[in-house]
This record gives C-alpha cells, structure tokens and sequence, in this order.
C-alpha cells in the first residue's frame, strides 16, 4: 500500500519544481494522447490518464482558452462561479489547475488550415484521440475516426457528450445540472410533497469522466491483446440513467410510479426500512450528522451509546418496523439529543458502539481536519508557477502496484508548444515562430 | 456511431475471469460493469443467499431472495455460487485460481469475520487483481468505522452541497446509492489499471478503495473552493452550491413540472435567443428594451429578468420549453422523473433499453450499458442470477 500515513493539516508535496518533459512511470508510460478535450467531463476523463503515466497532450485555442481557466476561483479571492473577470490571466484558473495536472498543454487554431494540419500530425504520433465538443465540431475540422484511423490504424477515439452522438436530441446543449435533469437524478433527490432539491454539484460531470476513464482503459486493455483499436461513445445522459438504480426497475416491473406525492423520501430510507435514518442537527452553523440504524441490534447499541434516555424506552419505537412507521416522532427525540454536541463528537461515540453516523463534512473539514484523509494522503500538493503551491484531489485508492506519478501541475498557455512541435513533430525554430505570428499556434 | 463490421466478433471484456464477493451495491456495480462487457461474473455468496438479496423493492412487492429489485438491478448477467466462506475454503480458492480479478466488496469487519486476509490471497495468487471496497479504506484511524450511503455522502462531504436554499431543512440525500456508485467507478477505473499493468509484469497487485475517499474526491467545486480561495460553498435549491447565494435556476410549468435553466447574464447569445423566444408568446415586454442589451443593465435587473421567465415557463409545458428552448440553443432541460426516462425519444431512438428475460418467463425493461464501443458489440443483458435453482447454477458453472 501506499498509504502516506499523515496528520491532519499536512500533505504530500509532489513534483521537483522542473518543468520539461520527462519520462512518465505508471502503467500507461509510453501512452501519448491527443487530448481535444476542455470543460470538466473530457479534463476529469483524461487528467486520469496523464496521473498513470500517459503523456496527455492537451491541445487548446490561444483565442479561446479552455473555460476552467476564465472560471474565478483565484487564491485570496471570492468569486461565484458565473463572476468573472473579463481581463483574468488564464494562468491563474485554480479549476484548470485542478482539472489538467500532470497533462501537457499546446496551443492550435484549428479554425487555420494550418493548425489543423498540425493537430493531424499530433493525432499522427499518438494513439488515442479524446474530445467532448458539441456534437458536430470536430467533423467540422474535417476530424472523424476514419480519419484518424488512416493516421493511425489502431486508434482509439473516445467522444464524450452530454447526449451521445446519435438521436434526435444529439445537438442539445449540456452540462451537468442538465444531464442531472433529463437523466432523472434530479427528480429522485428532494423532499416529498416540494420542489427537488436535486444536486448542488454538476455530479454528471464527474461521474461521466469516471466512466470515460474506464471506457479509455478498457479499450487501451483491450488493444494490447487483440491489436484493435475502437471508437467510444459515452453519452452523459446514458449513464445518469444507469445511476438511477433499482428505483427504475420499481417502475418497469411493479408499474409502482415515482410520480408520487410520498416520492422522494429526503433523507429516509425506504429499502431497507431503516430508522431512525436521518441528518440531525447539531451546534454551531449548519452543522449537522447523519445518522443510520438498520435493525434491532443497531438500535440497542444507539440506546446505550446515547445513556438509555426515557424516550428510548417507548414501546412504538420497540421494533424496527415500529420506529420506522413513527419517524417524526423519532427524529425529534434525536435531533433534541444531537442538537447542542458537536457532529464529530456525535460521529466517534455513535461509531465507538457499532453505528453507522457521520458528521456532514464540509471541504474545511475534509481538508484541514479529517484524519482518516490524512492518513491516506487523498489531496496533495504541487508548485505552480503563477499559482504557487495549490491543494489536488488525489487518487481515491491506493494500489500495491504503481500509484500516480504526480509531477507538474497544469502547464501555462502554450508552455509545451516548443517540446511537442519541435522535439516531438519535428518542426524547427524558424517554422515555429512563423506559426506564432500567424496565430496558428 | 457507426458499428465496425468487426463488432460482430468478442466483446470487450471477452475471456476476462471475475469472481465477486460483494454485500453492497459499490461490489455489485463493478461486477455488473464487466459483466455487461462480456466478462464472467462468478458471485459467491453464502448458502442462505447474498444479504443483497434482502433488500427491496420486491418483485410484486413479496419479499424474498429471488425477488429483490435491487438485487435483479445490480447483479445482471452474473452467475453465483453458494459457498460456506471463510475464504480459505476451498470452493474459493479453485474460483480464484482461475480468476483474472477479485471483486471484494465487504467490510474491515466482515473481512475478518469472513476469514478474508487480502496479503495471504495476493500471495497465493500472484498474477490475480483483488480490488477490495471498503467504507474508509483497509487502514487509518477510521478503518473500522461501519458506513452507509447517507453517511458515506455526509462524512465524504458531498451531501454538505445538496439541499434547498432554507437552511433550517438539513442537507438532504440524492438518493439510490450514489456513494457506492461514486466508489463502483473508481473500483472499475482501478482494476483496468492493473490489469493493463499485469500485462507488463505480469504480476497482479491488491487495490484498496475506500468509499469515503472516492466521495471525499466527488464534490466537484467545492474542494477548488475551499483548494483556492478558501471559501466554504452553501446549498442552494437544485443548483451549484456556491461562496454566495445566486438566482433560483428550477422553474415551475404550466403542467405542473419542473425545467431547469440557468441564464448566464454576461453571455449575450442566449440573452437574445431568450427574448426572441419570449416574443414569439408576445411576452418578452420590456425585455426587447435596448438598454437590455447591456450586461451591467441586465446584472441590476435580474430579478425582473427572473419574474418574467417564471411567468413566461408558466404559461408552457415542460416538454415544450425543454425542446424549443434547446432548439433555440438554450442550456435547459425538463427534470424527468423516471417514469418520463423510460419513454424519452431520444434514448428510446439509441435503443439504450434493454428487455431482459426473467426467470419466471416474463420481461422486464432494465438500461442498457452506459459505454458504446464501435468495435465490439454489446452482449445482450441476462437476469440476475437466482437463488432458489441451484440446478440451473451449477450447470452455469
């Protein structure tokens, strides 16, 4: 294992500070991928790739630089998502630096024909093509996998879209609130009887590059036995449906609608019927604890640990079947007992005795105090040159064979041009300062 | 996508040997991953039945260990085998020998209970891939701790981001097991992972996920917030939880439904496909006012701007505002319950449902695999493996 074995408030500092290109480790070394990809869902998907050794080539517009690095998240600076500043230095984007570690960054007008002569020389030298544009864009630049496949025989092309690229409903516009929407997974979180309360996240987008990951390593598997190569569709939407799990199957087997005045159920579980099952309230601001009990056992336990109060011992909530038909009831009794202790308190006495509780941690809490995190080295540190020292999410499991090979934090605009057209493509000095002044690269 | 005439030869995961000992969905997930790709998924589970099997909704609503739902959702295309584990038994071991991975989806607890010891496995299965799904991870001070998917969301952090705009209602869950999702995409990424590896060296290795890791890493924003700078995002009603509130994003419709849309103000484009689209319904009012043009104009009177679009989706159906909107070009979407999913021309055209055959003879409607690969074809989905026809079990076998 590779568990770092941490204390809370330090964290594992990767990368020597040198920039240039080296030799990857990992099980993809040797890999090389023309990455097209920008946003979260195509980033996400392939910063995988370049954390396990693969040289990722991210390929990006000087005009139009990738979003994450006009987003505002700027150290010592407040912003909401949609604030931007019109004049931000594109090197200074926490959410690109998050999302394109490890990757080499170019830059390509592919609305030039000469930028995307370039881009098929790059496709040329590589062996797996990644993109997630609209629908359409790529063909535009007259990019499809039979192209790429006289480049390279064995390619693997992976397109990742909100809505896959066939159907009526191809070309709609996505992003991860509203794959969330059509998808279902919405509708399926709230309380009953209101409005959903849905998902303060773009869950999708995550959850769309993690599948986009394993379709890539699946076929990259594949490839080394059988030789061939493939082209890969993940529609977004396609797999927020699969996510969705049995709730659907209550629908297609036992016609029971979620169309339902008692659907969602908020916090409390249906299947099994668990309770008390909740987030209860605890002291300081909005700080609350999760606490779940599945059966008899459980609940003796949960009586004990809290010191047998009086309220324990009425007979409706004597069965588990019986504590779950008088939850409000419960749920007071609880949250009375919770409402003045710290929620990490509560979550180590309730643990201590066997139950499942957990404080609802916030990134504060994550990142600064959790000791089960620090332990594992889950975030990590690298230099950045605009930036300075900037926090990662790590790998969340730790492997015995080779882990990630952390080694630069995101490049600068451009910052690899020199390495990948000179040294990789072959195009010398004098071409490549024509190119600039053409604005192709 | 077009198929490759090839796609008519192996799947994906053809030839590749998993067995699979899982007592949570995150287990169950990864299993059915490679299932669907043409793997073979060999469950062991104990005599009386996987505790999986327990859990409803039920088939007709009649409980019982072939009837689970939940079971039937995550377990297609599996055969299983009942065994008495611990784990040195030797059932397990001649599967193991055979086997390219280990699914082991349990918890510290059941691990010892099970007699499951992952070094002496790895060791006496040098070129096996054992990928072990754990609440907290194998080691660290809350290794022990026990979980569930609300706790795993709440102490994973992402549940601090879901809930509604009032914040005397608690955070509240995005239900049907999305932490054990979240930690089955991460089990799935990581066995790949070392497989390509094993490949080059020819040696297996044991891959320790732990679930609260993988939500730990799933917020999306909310870390770079807190990474950059250091700011504590808040929930806010169906939409991105943020350092500060920001305009509702859900509006109600004429029929009684819901359409998600966020107007990004300081982007001109869709601000005019909107009040095109408003004055076709002749409602675009002061809108279409000049001044609007401006960014700063628009910033001041958001809220009229926002009363105007509620009025405006009031007086439509959700289908309709979710199709002409986005012909129009506008980021919006209906929010589908799963009934609506199920009939949605658009994944009803990609033909994504499958018709599974169950075991009593009839059919049911399940999703189809969320991964195309052009060149290899998809296999046709196969009911969950049942418990009551041992028969029909060992003869799988």
């Amino acid at each position: 294992m590779t568990a770092t074995r941490g204390e809370p408030g330090s964290f594992p500092f990767y990368g020597t500070g040198e920039r240039a290109p080296r030799q990857r480790r990992g099980p993809l070394a040797g890999l090389r991928v023309a990455d097209f990809c920008w946003m979260g869902v195509g980033s996400v998907a392939t910063r995988l790739l370049a954390d396990f050794g693969a040289e990722v080539i991210k390929i990006e517009d000087r005009t139009r630089v990738d979003m994450p690095r006009r987003l505002p998240l700027y150290k010592g600076e407040v912003r909401n998502y949609g604030q931007q500043d019109a004049n931000a230095d594109p090197n200074r984007g926490g959410l690109f630096n998050n999302y394109s570690r490890n990757k080499l960054g170019v830059t390509i007008n592919l609305r030039t024909e000469r930028g995307r002569e370039l881009a098929e020389r790059l496709v040329a030298v590589s062996s797996v093509v990644t993109e997630n544009f609209a629908p359409g864009v790529m063909e535009k630049w007259g990019f499809t996998y039979d192209r790429f496949r006289e480049l390279v025989p064995d390619v693997i092309y992976a397109r990742m879209s909100g809505y896959g690229h066939s159907g009526p409903h191809q070309h709609y516009r996505s992003y991860g609130p509203i794959v969330q929407a059509a998808s279902g997974l919405s509708y399926v979180a709230g309380l009953p009887g209101r409005e959903p309360s849905g998902w303060g996240l773009s869950y999708m987008d995550n959850m769309a590059a993690y599948y986009n990951s394993a379709a890539l390593l699946m076929a990259i598997w594949n490839r080394r036995r059988t030789g061939a190569g493939t082209e890969i569709d993940v529609a977004a939407v396609e797999v927020g449906v699969t996510l969705l799990g049995p709730i659907l199957l209550d629908v297609t087997v036992n016609s029971h609608t979620s169309q339902r005045p008692d659907y969602p159920t908020g916090n409390r579980l249906e299947h099994p019927h668990a309770a008390p099952h909740g987030v209860y309230r605890c002291a300081g601001e909005d700080r609350w604890v999760a606490v779940a009990v599945f059966d008899d056992a459980e609940w003796s336990r949960l009586v004990e640990a809290i010191g047998s109060p009086d309220w324990t011992g009425d007979e409706r909530f004597a069965t588990q079947e019986s504590r779950f038909k008088h939850q409000d009831l419960l749920d007071a009794y609880l949250s009375g007992w919770t409402a003045d202790q710290d929620p990490h308190t509560v979550m180590h006495l309730l643990q201590s005795h066997g139950i499942r509780a957990g404080a609802v941690q916030n990134p504060q809490d994550l990142n600064e105090f959790d000791p089960q995190l620090a332990w594992r080295g889950t975030f990590f540190e690298m230099d950045h040159p605009v930036i300075g020292p900037a926090r990662f999410e790590g790998f969340p499991a730790s492997m015995s064979g080779e882990g990630p090979d952390h080694w630069r934090s995101a490049p600068l605009v451009g910052e690899d041009n020199d390495y990948v057209f000179g040294e990789l493509l072959g195009v010398d000095e004098a071409e490549r300062v024509e190119l600039a002044e053409q604005g192709v690269i | 996508m077009a198929t490759d005439a090839s796609a008519v030869g192996a799947p994906i995961c053809q030839g590749l040997s998993v067995v699979e000992i899982a007592e949570d969905p995150a287990g169950e997930l990864t299993g059915k991953l490679l299932a669907q790709y043409g793997a073979v998924v060999t469950k062991v589970e104990p005599r009386e039945g996987s505790p999986t099997r327990r859990v409803g909704p039920f088939a007709d609503g009649v409980a019982g260990p072939d009837s689970s739902l939940a079971f039937w959702y995550y377990n297609t295309s599996k055969r299983s085998f009942t065994a008495e584990l611990p784990g040195e038994s030797e059932v397990l071991e001649s599967l193991l020998e055979e086997a390219d991975v280990l699914i082991l989806s349990v918890s510290r607890a059941r691990q010892d209970e099970l007699g499951i010891d992952l070094a002496s496995i790895a060791a006496r299965h040098p070129s096996l891939v054992v990928c072990a799904i754990t609440p907290f991870g194998q080691d660290g001070p809350w290794s022990r701790y026990a979980t569930s998917d609300l706790v795993s969301l709440a102490a994973g952090g992402l549940l601090n981001s879901c809930g509604y705009d009032d914040h005397t209602i608690p955070p509240i869950r995005p239900a049907e097991n999305q932490a054990y999702h979240v930690a089955a995409s991460f089990a799935h990424i990581s066995l790949f992972l070392a497989l390509i590896e094993r490949d080059q060296t020819g040696r297996g290795q044991v891959i320790d996920v732990s679930i609260h890791d993988c939500v730990a890493v799933s917020p999306e924003l909310a870390n770079p917030y807190w990474f950059y700078p250091k700011a504590l995002v808040k929930r806010q009603t169906c939409r991105h939880a943020q350092p500060t509130p920001t305009q509702p994003a859900l509006f109600s419709t004429g029929d009684g439904r819901y359409v998600y849309f966020a107007l990004i103000l300081s982007d001109p484009k869709p601000w005019q496909n909107l009040v095109e689209w408003m004055d076709t319904h002749g409602v675009a009012a002061d809108l279409a006012d000049p001044q609007y043009s401006q960014v700063a104009y628009r910033q001041a009177n958001f809220p009229h701007i926002q009363q105007m679009i509620e009025a405006f989706f009031l007086i439509q159906d959700a289908q309709t505002i979710y199709h002409e909107g986005q012909a129009r070009g506008l980021p919006i979407a209906v929010v589908n319950s799963p009934d609506d999913v199920l009939v949605d021309e658009h994944l009803v055209a990609r033909g994504f449902f499958d018709e599974v055959e169950l075991p009593s003879g009839k059919t049911a409607v399940f999703p189809g695999a969320p991964i195309r690969f052009s060149a290899y074809p998809v296999v046709p989905q196969a009911s969950a493996p049942s418990l009551s026809s041992p028969a029909a079990r060992s003869e799988s076998l």
